[in-house]
């Protein structure tokens, strides 16, 4: 194929892959999509992207950008498309520790952006189970969330630049790291969080922050999720917005993970509806420093205001992690609800958020819903409960599939009247178009055609991805 | 029986090690120190033979900083009885030496005529593996090290080694000296209301003076350095070009 010879010529033969070779990009993480591509492509450098991006453009073919391929909505699906694979663009070019910044390209798997950064004692908070093959670029094009958005943000805010070829083979330079610059439309936002449809992104300069010397990682059994922001409040005010994660684990999802993981343990002696994992952090010594009892002052805080709550009888029990084993195996526990919740055919799997407040009244309102109907449908959930985001999951009695869209509907009715989003950290791809094409304000949806058509007037940058056909209207 | 349990306040073994600049040893400036795992496995198994009947009192020691208070703390909160702190340095940075350990250790032992010592089988901060050893030495009494099984029947344990290449099964006269191996158990996690009534239990502050103890060094270290650091990987994108590499390196 001619395209493809040219592509050849431009960034090597073994660069351009096709049939057994590229078979590890012809499914996504959920195996619910599967696609063929016309090759796949992997680029050494900028200069190299763009001649790929040229060469599709001049023939009218689709490419599709692709990272670590963990993204959980289908986006990469690229039947008969270009993939651009970013995953020899892995460089982490500089690393300033004064001035708390990263300049990496797009490929660089974000585990590996972990390691470099702790050699300063710096760390890049975005952290998720699938760290250690998602890649930055992937991590900006999904705009990921993960556990440490309650403290530091969604990858939107620890993205200071950018450097995008878009669809005609243009770069655009946005490799700033002014943490000011009003100088028109910040267009790197617009990038963020675009799954690929706006042009592939090579490059950025990425926001870090000072490493804590101390972490105290808990979990608590309370009695009623009505007591966990009460909790998360009093905990922020003590140690100065020192929380770093508040993540919400039901019975059922203990129950599941002793289940399915192997070598894994209840979390307390007796068991408990409500489970949080919470994580506090600082960066002052006078925080390790040990009271009277030899507890250091951080540990001593979250001892006091969880002891608290047993006492008024609002927890039922707690253990505090003694060294870092203990607490990575407090996180594996809440890191492996990907590979615990996928495995059910049929389920409607969502990712929404509500108002802090709302969480408890969304799940009740769910229960009462899914009840009518499908009464011996399966609730499955868990909260990043700090910021609101809930991973709410549906196993419809039968696999029909005549249940999926009234739950969706139901799930997606109970999200707006609380007013919510229908897709928190996920994105849209190919898994919530419907969704976006209910349930999206119309004039907004209108803008972002609009914006797309103006950077991608083609639309060869990954068509059919994120906004619904106009008629689906 | 009394059990006496040390344990030693270590750099936590998921903490990335860093050497100090003038090469003198690791920093341990503001680094997560935890209890040495193996003493959280022989703390675990005091409090077994407790809860089996075996024992009725688990003493915990500790020999170092004031901030070892911390390490005994944990070992209260899983459920030894009480602790005792020999205060020996006021340097994070001084390691004190087995045998000055062991010395201590004895003459802890001489006051309160524990029936069994349950240790470490080795610190993972020095690799010593000697104060168990040098401890059976000083006190006359039997030693069992690398267990990874304990037996106590009357006034002897039938004891499993892990030993290169297999397992060996010894019978040895009590009170004894036993140094634990990682498989013997998996310890518990310390819950907050266990962590807050060991607040409240008793820990004896004690210098080695008191003990009648010379704790001066007798080691020097010439060096410490970093390991050699690991070549860096490559990532191969296909079937053929990991045969090639291989080929390139005489691996096939
Ligand atoms: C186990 C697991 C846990 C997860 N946990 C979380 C979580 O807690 N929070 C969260 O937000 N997400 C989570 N995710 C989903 C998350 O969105 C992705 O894992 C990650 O951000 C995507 O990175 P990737 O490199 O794998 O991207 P891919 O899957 O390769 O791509 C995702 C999208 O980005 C586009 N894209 C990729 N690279 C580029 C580029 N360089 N330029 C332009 N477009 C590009 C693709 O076209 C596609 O649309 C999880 C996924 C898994 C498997
Ligand atoms: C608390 C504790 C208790 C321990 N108890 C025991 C014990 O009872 N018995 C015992 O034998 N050991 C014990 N150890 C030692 C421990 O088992 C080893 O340190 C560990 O197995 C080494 O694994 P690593 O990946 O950390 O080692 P590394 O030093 O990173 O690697 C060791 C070797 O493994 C290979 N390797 C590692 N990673 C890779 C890779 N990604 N790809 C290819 N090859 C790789 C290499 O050949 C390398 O030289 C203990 C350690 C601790 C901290």
């Amino acid at each position: 194929m001619e395209l493809l010879d040219q592509i050849r010529a431009s960034i090597g033969d073994k660069y351009v892959v096709t049939r057994q070779d590229a078979q590890a990009w012809t499914r996504d993480w959920t195996d619910v999509y599967h696609w063929q591509p016309l090759a796949v492509t992997r680029p050494a450098n900028t200069e190299e992207v763009q001649a790929i991006a040229r060469a599709c453009f001049a023939q009218n073919i689709a490419m599709v950008p692709v990272g670590g391929n963990t993204g959980l909505t289908g986006a990469t699906k690229a039947q008969d498309a270009i993939m651009i694979s970013l995953d020899r663009m892995n460089a982490i070019r500089e690393i300033k520790p004064n001035a708390q910044v990263a300049i990496v390209e797009s490929g660089a798997v974000l585990d590996s952006i972990h390691q470099a950064v702790d050699d300063h004692d710096l760390v890049f908070p975005l952290i998720f189970g699938a760290r250690g093959s998602a890649m930055i670029g992937g991590n900006l094009s999904t705009n990921a969330g993960g556990s440490n958005v309650l403290r530091y943000g969604n990858t939107r805010d620890l993205c200071l630049g950018l450097e995008v070829v878009l669809a005609d083979g243009q770069v655009m330079n946005l490799m700033s790291e002014l943490r000011k610059d009003n100088t028109g439309l910040n267009l790197k936002h617009m990038f963020i969080g675009a799954e690929g449809t706006l042009g592939i992104i090579t490059a950025a300069v990425l926001r870090l922050y000072r490493k804590p010397l101390a972490y105290v990682t808990a979990m608590v059994g309370l009695r009623q999720l009505e007591d966990a922001l009460p909790l998360l409040n009093r905990l922020q005010n003590e140690t100065g917005g020192g929380v770093e994660a508040f993540e919400f684990m039901p019975r059922r999802y203990i129950e599941r993970h002793i289940e399915i993981i192997s070598g894994a343990d209840e979390p307390f002696e007796g068991a408990h509806e409500v489970n949080i994992l919470v994580e506090v952090a600082s960066t002052r010594a006078s925080d390790l420093q040990p009271d009277e009892s030899g507890t250091p002052k951080l540990q001593a805080i979250l001892e006091t205001a969880l002891m608290d709550m047993i006492s008024n009888d609002k927890a039922q029990d707690a253990v505090i992690a003694q060294n870092e084993a203990q607490r990575r195996s407090m996180w594996a526990r809440r890191e492996a609800a990907a590979e615990i919740t996928v495995g059910f055919p049929g389920a409607v799997d969502t990712d929404v958020a509500v108002p802090l407040e709302a969480v408890p009244s969304f799940l009740k309102q769910m229960t009462a819903r899914v009840q009518k109907i499908d009464p011996e449908g399966y609730e499955f959930y868990l909260s990043h409960l700090g910021d609101g985001n809930l991973h709410y999951t549906f196993y419809p009695s039968d696999r029909s599939g005549r249940f999926k869209e009234p739950i969706t509907e139901a799930i997606e009715d109970v999200v707006l009247e609380l007013q919510g989003s229908f897709s928190a950290e996920h994105g849209i791809g190919l898994s919530k178009r419907n969704s976006m094409a209910r349930r999206k304000d119309p004039v907004a949806l209108e803008m972002m055609r609009a914006i797309k058509t103006a950077l991608d007037p083609k639309n060869l940058m990954n068509p059919g991805k994120v906004y619904p056909e106009p008629e689906a209207r | 029986m009394k059990v006496l349990v040390p344990v030693k306040r270590v750099i936590d073994y998921n903490v990335k090690v860093r050497v100090k600049a003038d090469g003198s040893g690791v920093d341990l400036a503001n680094v997560k120190m935890s209890m040495n795992p193996f003493d959280e496995i022989a703390v675990e198994q005091a409090i077994r033979l407790k809860e089996a009947g075996q024992a009725d009192e688990v003493v915990a020691v500790s020999i170092g900083v004031k901030q070892n208070q911390e390490t005994l703390r944990t070992a209260l909160a899983m459920g030894a009885d009480r602790a005792i702190l020999v205060v020996a340095t006021e340097d994070v940075h001084a390691d004190i030496e087995p045998l000055a350990v062991a010395k201590i250790l004895k003459a802890v032992i001489d006051e309160e005529q524990p029936g069994i010592v349950l240790a470490g089988k080795q610190a993972i901060d020095n690799d010593m593996n000697a104060t168990g050893q040098m401890l059976a030495a000083l006190t006359g009494w039997s030693q069992a090290t690398f267990v990874s099984e304990l037996d106590i029947q009357g006034d002897s344990a039938l004891v499993t080694r892990e030993v290169d290449g297999g397992l060996q099964t010894i019978k040895v006269s009590m009170p004894t000296i036993v140094t634990v191996d990682l498989r013997l158990n998996e310890p518990r996690y310390a819950s907050l209301p266990n962590i807050m009534k060991a607040k409240k239990k008793p820990m004896d502050e004690k210098t080695p003076a008191d003990l009648g103890v010379d704790i001066a060094p007798r080691l020097t270290i010439v060096s410490t350095g970093e390991p050699e650091a690991r070549a860096a990987g490559i990532k191969v994108g296909s079937v053929d070009e990991l045969v090639e590499k291989l080929k390139e390196v005489g691996a096939v």
